[in-house]
């Protein structure tokens, strides 16, 4: 019987295949990798599924019940988001050491987690996004918001 | 198997101790001491995505993560 053998350009699937797997397994292994790893496990499931889909991922402040979106990056990355899921006030902190992208973001959610008013005293905020709006349409505010729809 | 993670350079650094045998439980309260002394803040997973500071070594948890001091960007 004869094998058929599927092509993508010069490469056959398999190996691409097998291309991928020692690129992840080499991405693993990377201190970036490792983080990434570390934030992935701490997540919840809507978390990981946020960020895997999107690049952030949405966080509770345990004080003010606030909701902040961390973004991907290691400074200037955590914003609020009002009730209508825009982003707001932005909020820079960073744990010291120099750490790679995965700690710092996995660093940010705990912290807004579990002690939002200490961190957010020690954080520089900045303004958010300007927001234009076309003439004639409706402002954001008039909108449902997130949450209270159906 | 109870595991310390601690975030450092290398992404993290990790030390599984058993928190049945009580020679193993005085060295990771040692570690404990060691680096919440020194500013890491320490913080357990009670669920999944549920994270809570803790102040005090907790014998119980499975994973305790210490991440360093926080300071405005």
């Amino acid at each position: 019987m004869k094998k058929r053998i599927v092509r993508i350009g010069p490469w056959t699937v398999r190996s691409l295949a097998v291309g991928r797997l020692y690129q992840a397994a080499k991405e693993e292994k990377t201190v970036q990798g490792r983080a990434l790893r570390l934030l992935r496990s701490w997540l919840s499931p809507q978390q990981r599924v946020e960020f895997d889909r999107k690049g952030y991922f949405d966080v509770v402040g345990c004080d003010t019940g606030k909701r902040y979106r961390i973004r991907l990056g290691t400074s200037g990355n955590v914003n609020e988001i009002d009730e209508y899921g825009r982003l707001g006030k932005g909020w820079c902190f960073v744990p010291v050491g120099g750490l790679v992208l995965g700690d710092v973001m996995l660093a940010q959610k705990i912290a807004l987690e579990s002690d939002e008013a200490r961190v957010l005293s020690i954080a520089n905020s900045f303004p958010g996004p300007i927001r234009w709006r076309r003439p004639g349409t409706r402002p954001p505010e008039g909108r449902i918001p997130l949450g209270r729809a159906g | 198997m109870a595991v310390q993670i601690v975030m450092d350079h290398s992404g993290d650094s990790q030390h599984f101790f058993d928190n049945s045998n009580a020679e193993a439980l005085v060295e990771a309260e040692r570690l404990f001491l060691q680096f919440t002394s020194t500013g890491y803040t320490a913080a357990v997973r009670k669920g999944p995505g549920e994270v809570i500071r803790i102040t005090a070594f907790d014998p119980t948890a499975e994973e305790t993560l210490f991440l360093p001091r926080l300071v405005g960007g």
